[in-house]
């Protein structure tokens, strides 16, 4: 096992000779990262690595909404402003998908519904003030957002928007883009439970799907479901991430924006597509749709678990 | 422990959201043309049929049933082999308009291929061998061929190289165990343009020696050297709205004969619905004759057409001649179930003297229809 170095910016890479791959592990987006690369050589394993690990601390950075000159808090700050706010090409597309999604999803999705987190502190075991609610959720409304394809305005004061709801699974995508551009063809970037597979994993002298353990919503030491990718992504979303109990109720971080409550119908849903942020962005959907969730995720063709508020799972596979 | 087989959903058609997520930048690995190992066997069964006609008569008919079979095998390899029974039977070819009878013939061929191929990271390699027998005709043919993609999928380079070597023996006995030695190599290159865009070029070259004649033709006599020059170019390009794939393809090509054509090609693949895909299509050829053709038109003097002179070469067969061509077809696919699918297909095709692009076409020639039809099922283990 040979380990480079374990700094925040370079990868802690070590070998499995058993997986026959490298394994880089670092820390980002408040979240424990994993890139698997089936390669020979540590110089290759390194190279594509760091480039990969790069890709995900810039979009990091350029969406992070704790940095003030970050995009997304330019446009946070010039909430209530006349004047809108220009964005590049990457982010002008992303906010197209935001659009898309939010449209899809009959107002579900909503990327200004993190104003959310005023009202709700899963750190407390309070539930939210009941006026405080209501104000939040009268902030929340991209329809409300004045977005041309090129300028941003959000037009209250207060207003703002976060990536939070595909950041992490778009950063999950870009770094499988980057490991392909660097030549591998056999990886997996795992961001913190968000997945996708380039290829397979070696098995031997052949190459089987890379192997996804789903963990139990309810038992976390415990997988409920194993799920072949092979140049797939999967993403799950769940009740268990953050929540508080009230009475033996639970309430989890996963609110619905038009009325500000945590959803109830699903434990967690998991959700495989050819991409990352189209996975989480439908895992997500799924969760706040209800009892709607499976039809909805039939048509748009993609394989699922999901598991209900009793514990019974659902597939693709009927 | 439940298992969720992700890869059926590859076959699905994917909703909008998903749709609008490949769309995004660098989220998609830009169209893979690197060749992946197929993941399961397919078997399909298709039969062909084909009839053309002149104004008054009735000439070719061909049945042919054909199996076709691929299987992966060891991850890395795969195999495919198709048998291909055709029965032609009607009038001869009959190359003018002014014969009023014609022979009637009846033809049998039984043709058979096999195609293995190894599969690497970024490369493929393939041999096949392919045989074909007639009564009067037998061709045996192994070709090689491989493609590499670059490290970032956007662009693949095609090298192969083939031999050919047919033994004519045409039961009028005008020549006997004639032979054709053909061999052809090619390159290509296919460059993903944009994500929705692709472009392809090749160029092959192909040369031939030995009996190009046609045994059953008077005054037949062709040169016994055919080298042949084609370029190729070919754009697909995804139209995201309509969910259409537009296939449009140019193709030049020239021979020692003295033919130059031109092809210019469109098909158009649209989904309707979950389970169809329609492909119109529409093909306009255009073609120079070969210098040795000669046109044949009755003399009033002589009698039946024959070429003026002792030229050392001659032939009228109209597919030596000057001509333009349109050929308009659809083909509906059907996928009945992730294992089950079905497949139509009509093609109609019209060839006229005075179609030819840039030039006169050759006169005396009546015009030429023929029909394709096509019906096919597959089944996918």
């Amino acid at each position: 096992m040979a380990t480079l170095n374990t700094s925040t910016t370079q990868p802690a890479l070590s070998f499995d000779p058993i997986a026959h791959l490298w394994r880089a592990t670092f820390a980002a987006m408040a979240c424990q990262c994993e890139l698997l690369l089936v390669v020979d050589d540590e110089a290759t394993a390194h190279a594509a690595a760091t480039s990969a690990i790069d890709e995900v601390r810039r979009i990091e950075h350029k969406y992070s909404r704790y940095r003030p000159e970050s995009i997304v808090s330019q446009i946070n700050q010039n909430a209530g402003q006349s004047d809108a706010i220009a964005v590049d090409d990457e982010t002008a597309q992303l906010l197209n998908f935001a659009d898309q999604l939010f449209t899809a999803s009959d107002g579900l999705f909503d990327i200004t519904s993190g104003v959310l987190r005023r009202a709700w502190d899963f750190k407390s075991h309070r539930l939210p003030d009941a006026h405080l609610l209501a104000e939040t959720v009268a902030l929340i409304g991209w329809d409300r957002v004045d977005w041309n394809g090129a300028r941003i305005a959000l037009p209250t004061p207060d207003m703002e928007i976060d990536f939070g709801g595909f950041g992490k699974e778009y950063a999950a995508d870009r770094a499988a883009t980057r490991l392909a551009e660097m030549g591998i063809a056999n990886a997996l970037v795992n961001l913190g439970g968000d997945v996708r597979a380039l290829g397979n994993r070696s098995a031997g002298a052949d190459f089987e799907p890379w192997q996804l353990g789903i963990r139990h919503p309810r038992l976390s030491d415990a997988t409920l479901a194993s799920i072949p990718l092979a140049n797939t992504a999967l993403a799950t979303s769940g009740d268990y991430e953050r929540f508080i109990e009230i009475g033996g109720q639970r309430y989890c971080h996963i609110l619905n924006p038009k009325t500000g409550w945590p959803v109830q119908h699903w434990q967690s849903v998991s959700v495989v597509s050819p991409v990352c942020i189209a996975a989480g962005a439908l895992a997500t959907i799924a969760m706040l749709k209800g009892e709607t969730a499976l039809s909805f995720l039939r048509e748009e063709g993609v394989a699922f678990l999901a598991v209900d508020a009793e514990g019974r799972v659902a597939s693709s596979e009927r | 422990m439940a298992v969720i087989d992700s890869s059926s959903s590859a076959a699905k058609k994917f909703g909008s959201i998903t749709l609008a997520a490949l769309a995004l930048p660098g989220v998609c690995i830009t169209p893979a043309n690197a060749d992946t190992p197929p993941e399961a066997a397919v078997v399909s069964f298709k039969v062909q049929g084909y009839n053309d006609w002149q104004p008054g008569l009735d000439r070719i008919k061909v049945t042919a049933p054909a199996l076709y079979a691929m299987a992966p095998f060891a991850g890395v390899w795969s195999i495919e082999t198709s048998l291909v029974q055709d029965s032609v039977s009607g009038a001869s070819p009959r190359w003018h308009s002014s014969i009023s009878s014609a022979s009637n013939m009846q033809d049998r061929r039984t043709a058979a291929d096999v195609k293995v191929s190894r599969y690497f990271d970024r490369a493929t390699v393939g041999l096949r061998a392919s045989t074909s027998t007639e009564d009067d005709y037998r061709s045996n043919a192994i070709a090689l061929e491989a493609r590499m993609s670059s490290a970032d999928n956007n662009t693949t380079w095609m090298i192969g190289a083939g031999l050919t070597r047919d033994t004519i023996n045409p039961t009028n006995e005008l020549v006997v165990n004639e032979k054709k030695r053909v061999t052809d190599v090619m390159i290509g290159v296919t460059q993903a343009w944009t994500k929705n865009d692709l472009v392809q070029l090749n160029l092959s070259h192909v040369r031939g020696r030995g009996y190009f004649s046609d045994p059953y033709k008077l005054v037949d006599k062709r040169p016994r050297e055919r080298d042949q020059t084609i370029a190729l170019l070919r754009w697909n390009h995804f139209h995201e709205a309509s969910e259409t794939t537009f296939r449009t393809s140019y193709r030049y090509y020239s021979d020692t004969f003295g033919i130059r054509a031109h092809t210019l090609q469109t098909e158009w693949v649209k989904p309707l619905g979950d389970r169809f895909t329609i492909t119109p299509s529409a093909r306009y050829y255009t073609q120079r004759a070969a210098n040795f053709y000669f046109d044949p038109i009755y003399d009033p003097v002589i009698g039946e057409p024959f070429p003026v002179g002792k030229p050392k070469f001659s032939s009228a067969d109209t597919r030596l001649s000057s001509f333009g061509a349109i050929t308009l077809g659809a083909k509906l696919d059907w996928r009945i179930d992730s294992r089950w699918s079905a497949d139509v297909k009509y093609e109609r095709y019209e060839q006229r003297s005075g179609w030819r692009l840039g030039g006169n076409g050759s006169p005396g020639i009546a015009t030429f229809r023929a029909q394709i039809w096509q019906v096919g099922v597959t089944r996918t283990f």
